[in-house]
């Protein structure tokens, strides 16, 4: 795992953050109001930053808070499970002085994810907002649920747009400047527009192809494969489940049974102990249900298949895991293949002699180790039993004791 | 021509050669005197002798012209009956040189057949019994069909004793100038497990290292030649390195062409010996006997294993 590209380039000030220039703006006149103490007489005392992902809600919330140079509380939706909990974390916040006499921007991120059911959680945010003292910024992808509706009338609206496919290659060529890569032009425009607006999956997708060890694929469609493998692998390793999940493979242009094995070949990078016991047994579960879909050519089995793979192995983690970790391709195809091309030479040395020796090939196969010191232990045998060149090289070649 | 693998160069090649066993070769040599054999059934274990009795009634029949009348098939190896009624059909259409009136089949590991393909096997028999004779072994008659056992003459071969292979690796260990210390005859025989070609085999390898055979060079061949054991790849589970685990796994699986099936025999067997509480030992057979069914019940066995290691990485870890 190294430094993430999304963390590195995160910018710090608000010139550095490309293509929300209408935000910003709200979001200085906002703060500017809120120090002046102009917003203890109007309603709106929090700002409410939606958007799509990797437009920048949360970046610009930090870049605020570095501008302003406030201390930045952070709070997630998950804190607003019952009141008791919430008011514990709230309490320092909201009462004791900051460090050094600092002020402080409250970020509350992924307010919509306060679950819906849960009205209390709503209702709490409410009234947090109208008894602070300081900003609260709040973000959500979707701010016009139902379940916010009480929050849209104490809150500012700030609309974050997706990203221009050119603001993002700009972002990206910055970026492997600064890492001193070669720029291609070609790919990182296709990597910019496929990301539809997110900066985020764009900075990613770069990242991982810059990270692509062993042949590099020649095709970008062959990259465009793996940089869609490699999202997913993400989507389900570091971000917390979601339902979305459900849908996750659509958009991967794979074989099932192949991504199956992508997801297998990397468990044990994000995962360890009860998480890894847990992610396999859920990888173990779909593959039940792979084997029942052969068997019974049920195809709607498949559903539960992807659902394991998907969705079970992101809830088989505690926390999401941060930074970037570059995906391994399985490996396993490949050694089967290379093994199967050298069993197949032992499969013709055994059967030469088996010959030989009146026994049967399996017999030989059998007592391969012992029979292949004997080979060895004398170069007439070999120009006997009539071996290849090729098939002495693989008995010198291959190490038992390995 | 010189025959440099032992297990042939040693091959007894005359009734007399043949170390126990008496009263099978005596019985079979006064039937190969007369110059008239029945189809015979030799059972018994590996190595006691079988194919070598065989090729010396072919050897003793027809003389120089041994191989123009005598057919050898592995039934393990022949793809399926039609393959090998077809190899007889030709070779039964000449007749055979020289005085004998019959050609002889030898048909190897006849038991790797299916009893349905006995039957096929038995009509094949009687079309050319006029021309053929057939010589079938296999480790237990009782794998046999009862109407062949009754068309064939059975003889029992005993597993070899000790003195036996003695007698045997004696003949051997004098022509090629070898000395051996007693205890590394032991070890041999120990590691023979009553296989004459098993202990032979031993004996070469060993001599390719040193003509000068110790109990401890034999005692390092047969490990060599062991199959490497599944206990390593949990000792990394258990250790918390996963991804050493699988990838020894693979490895073994890959290398040795272990079947998962195999792989978990190992593994449940060997959980009794590894240093865990017992409680976790039960929990472990569980998952174990759960992932085994699922192997069965047609899964992949390399993922349905791997769910098996990380179970063992907790295991490691104090907890099931």
């Amino acid at each position: 795992m190294s430094e993430s590209w999304v963390e590195k380039y995160r910018p710090k000030k608000f010139s550095e953050v490309k293509g929300q220039e209408g935000a910003i703006k709200k979001i200085k006149e906002f703060i500017e109001d809120f120090n002046l103490g102009k917003l203890t007489k109007i309603e709106k005392k929090a700002l409410l930053l939606h958007g799509p992902p990797g437009t920048g809600k949360t970046t610009l919330a930090h870049v605020l808070a570095n501008e302003t140079g406030s201390e930045l509380f952070e709070l997630n939706a998950s804190d607003f499970r019952n009141r008791q909990k919430l008011q514990e974390i709230l309490k320092p916040a909201l009462e004791q002085k900051s460090l050094m006499s600092r002020n402080k921007i409250i970020l509350i991120d992924e307010v919509d994810g306060i679950s819906g059911a849960d009205w209390g959680g709503v209702t709490e945010l409410v009234y947090l907002i109208s008894n602070s003292n300081y900003p609260i910024i709040l973000t959500a992808n979707d701010a016009w649920k139902r379940s916010l509706a009480p929050l849209r009338q104490k809150a500012e609206l700030v609309q974050l747009r997706e990203i221009d496919y050119r603001t993002i290659r700009e972002i990206l060529f910055d970026i492997l400047r600064k890492e001193d890569l070669p720029i291609n032009q070609e790919v990182i425009t296709k990597i910019a527009i496929k990301a539809k607006g997110d900066v985020r999956a764009a900075i990613n997708d770069l990242q991982a192809i810059s990270k692509l060890k062993g042949e590099i694929p020649t095709e970008f469609d062959e990259r465009n494969k793996e940089i869609d493998i490699f999202n997913a692998l993400r989507r389900i390793f570091k971000e917390k489940p979601s339902q979305e999940l459900l849908k996750l493979f659509d958009s991967v242009d794979m074989s099932l049974d192949e991504i199956l094995l992508w997801i297998e070949q990397n468990i044990p990078k994000e995962y360890q102990e009860h998480e890894l016991a847990h992610a396999y047994e859920m990888l173990s579960k779909a593959d039940i249900f792979r084997g029942r879909i052969y068997k019974q050519q049920y195809w709607r089995f498949m559903l539960y298949e992807s659902i394991f793979m998907s969705y079970g192995i992101s809830a088989s983690k505690k926390t999401p895991k941060p930074g970037f970790t570059s995906y391994q391709k399985p490996t396993r195809v490949l050694k089967i293949w290379l093994n199967n091309q050298r069993i197949a030479k032992k499969k013709s040395i055994a059967e030469k002699y088996a010959k030989t020796v009146h026994i049967g090939q399996k017999r030989a196969l059998k007592e391969f180790p012992i029979i292949k010191q004997i080979i060895l232990s004398n170069p007439k045998i070999a120009e006997k039993l009539k071996l290849e060149k090729e098939e002495i090289e693989y008995l010198k070649g291959t190490s038992w004791e390995k | 021509m010189i025959n440099e693998i032992w297990t042939e160069k040693y091959r007894p090649s005359t009734f007399s050669e043949i170390v126990g066993q008496q009263e099978i070769v005596k019985r079979i040599e006064s039937l190969t005197k007369a110059m008239n054999i029945p189809h015979m059934l030799f059972a018994g274990p590996a190595g006691v002798g079988k194919s070598t009795m065989a090729l010396i009634v072919v050897k003793e029949l027809f003389g120089e012209n041994w191989r123009e009348n005598f057919l050898e098939l592995n039934a393990s190896d022949e793809r399926g009956i039609n393959v090998i009624r077809e190899k007889v059909k030709n070779f039964a259409r000449t007749k055979s040189l020289g005085k004998v009136p019959f050609k002889v089949i030898f048909l190897d590991e006849a038991d790797a057949l299916t009893p349905e393909a006995q039957q096929a096997l038995r009509r094949t028999m009687e079309n050319f019994s006029a021309t053929c004779r057939f010589i079938l072994s296999c480790n237990y008659s009782s794998k046999i069909i009862d109407p062949i056992q009754s068309r064939c003459a059975i003889f029992r071969f005993k597993l070899l004793e000790r003195k036996d292979i003695e007698k045997y690796l004696r003949r051997i260990i004098q022509a090629e100038k070898l000395i051996v210390e007693d205890e590394a005859m032991e070890i041999i025989y120990e590691g023979s497990e009553g296989d004459c070609r098993r202990a032979t085999n031993i004996l070469q390898s060993t001599a390719a290292v040193s003509p000068n055979i110790t109990a401890e060079i034999v005692s390092t061949v047969i490990s060599n030649a062991k199959p490497k054991d599944i206990r390593v790849v949990l000792d990394y589970a258990l250790s918390g390195d996963f991804e050493r685990a699988r990838e020894k796994l693979l490895d073994i699986m890959l290398k040795e062409s272990i079947s998962g099936q195999d792989v978990i025999k190992s593994i449940q067997k060997e959980i009794w010996n590894l240093p865990i509480e017992p409680e976790i030992k039960v929990k472990l057979t569980e998952k174990t006997g759960e992932i085994e069914f699922r192997i069965i019940e047609g899964s992949d066995p390399f993922i349905q294993l791997q769910s098996l290691l990380a179970s063992f990485v907790l295991a490691g870890l104090g907890k099931g």
